[in-house]
């Protein structure tokens, strides 16, 4: 949802009040979509420090292309396609992108009934497990690139299949069946956590 | 509702692709099997396990986070110099820039004096050929104790 939906100034607006030369509307883009963008990169490339460079560099890198914003189109579909396609070159170039194979294990079909283990919902549940935030983590981390950015942009931003195959410019099918695979590793990460 | 056509469906929902009417099924289904409800359980929970986990580096990185214009807008600023003065930044930029004026000073080297030419074959050396209108030369390099210096094979050919 954008801001035009939540009655502030749209978008466009305030593309077109940068455009003039008023960086101050380019701020407010940046406060806008800086907590999401956020919450996207580091879904991607797993470490906070890379994931800040990683929204510097493709807000800067918007500010410079905005010229070649097309009107009437979402911002954030637009802005995310930078900002993703940063964050996947940023994990390539990470030394972090060749030390986690995917351990099958994780993907255990045993399944014991159901106790009163309660997955966490919550950043503060999950910080009080620290053993299952770095299985969740090495989980997401396992993924190939753009299967972590479909489950990222579903999950976290709650983006519809149609504007992650925009974002990612592959058709909605392939982003379907790349969540429903990321999704497959993720549980495989959570059960086996439980169980173990 | 077997449990084949559970865990299919389990899927189907996660997806958002569960018809309506077959919910009604699929929960009398998990209410009367443990293991399809964990596995139920365990596929609902990917998603605010993952939230949770961005929330945990957000809060972590929240008051870089809070910054970010004025990173963003040091960014910008940068870039903005750059364009204004590009030689300011390319202070490398003298190297190729030498070498490339060095090249035009080989090239335009005044021609017909009688000056003996220089045999490469009696050195180990590597020869390249460049071509311009005014002559055929080479620039011989003989490795890093001697200077590279050139040899005009073809004078004046226009």
């Amino acid at each position: 949802m954008n801001e035009r939906e939540k009655g502030g100034v749209a978008d466009d607006a305030l593309i077109r009040t940068t455009l003039a030369g008023d960086d101050g509307a380019f701020a407010e883009l940046v406060e806008r979509y800086k907590g999401r963008a956020f919450a996207v990169a580091v879904g991607i490339v797993g470490d906070g420090d890379d994931a800040l460079d990683v929204v510097q560099d493709s807000f800067i890198k918007a500010y410079y292309k905005l010229k070649e914003f097309r009107f009437g189109s979402n911002f954030y579909t637009w802005f995310y396609r930078l900002l993703v396609n940063q964050a996947i070159d940023r994990w390539r170039k990470s030394a972090r992108s060749a030390e986690v194979p995917f351990d099958e294990s994780w993907l255990s079909e045993d399944a014991s009934p159901p106790d009163s283990f309660a997955y966490p919902k919550t950043p503060e549940d999950l910080a009080r497990d620290r053993e299952l935030g770095d299985a969740l983590q090495r989980a997401v981390d396992s993924l190939p690139e753009y299967h972590r950015a479909v489950i990222v942009l579903r999950e976290v931003d709650g983006m519809a299949y149609d504007e992650i195959a925009k974002v990612l410019g592959c058709s909605v099918g392939t982003v379907m069946s790349r969540l429903h695979y990321a999704r497959g590793k993720l549980k495989g990460a959570l059960k086996a956590h439980r169980e173990g | 509702m077997d449990c084949r056509a559970a865990l299919k469906n389990i899927e189907a929902k996660a997806d958002g692709l569960l018809p309506r009417g077959a919910e009604g099924e699929l929960a009398g289904h998990l209410a009367g099997c443990p293991a399809c409800a964990a596995e139920n359980a365990a596929i609902f929970a990917t998603g605010p396990a993952l939230r949770a986990l961005t929330g945990v580096r957000t809060m972590e990185k929240a008051p870089a986070l809070d910054a970010m214009w004025t990173r963003v807008r040091a960014g910008i600023e940068e870039r903005r110099e750059a364009r204004r003065n590009p030689f300011r930044i390319a202070r490398w930029a003298w190297i190729p820039a030498a070498a490339a004026l060095a090249v035009v000073a080989l090239l335009l080297y005044p021609a017909g004096t009688d000056r003996s030419p220089f045999h490469p074959s009696t050195f180990d050396v590597a020869v390249e050929d460049v071509e311009s209108e005014g002559a055929t030369v080479a620039l011989v390099d003989k490795g890093e104790d001697l200077p590279r210096v050139i040899w005009i094979i073809e004078d004046a050919k226009s």
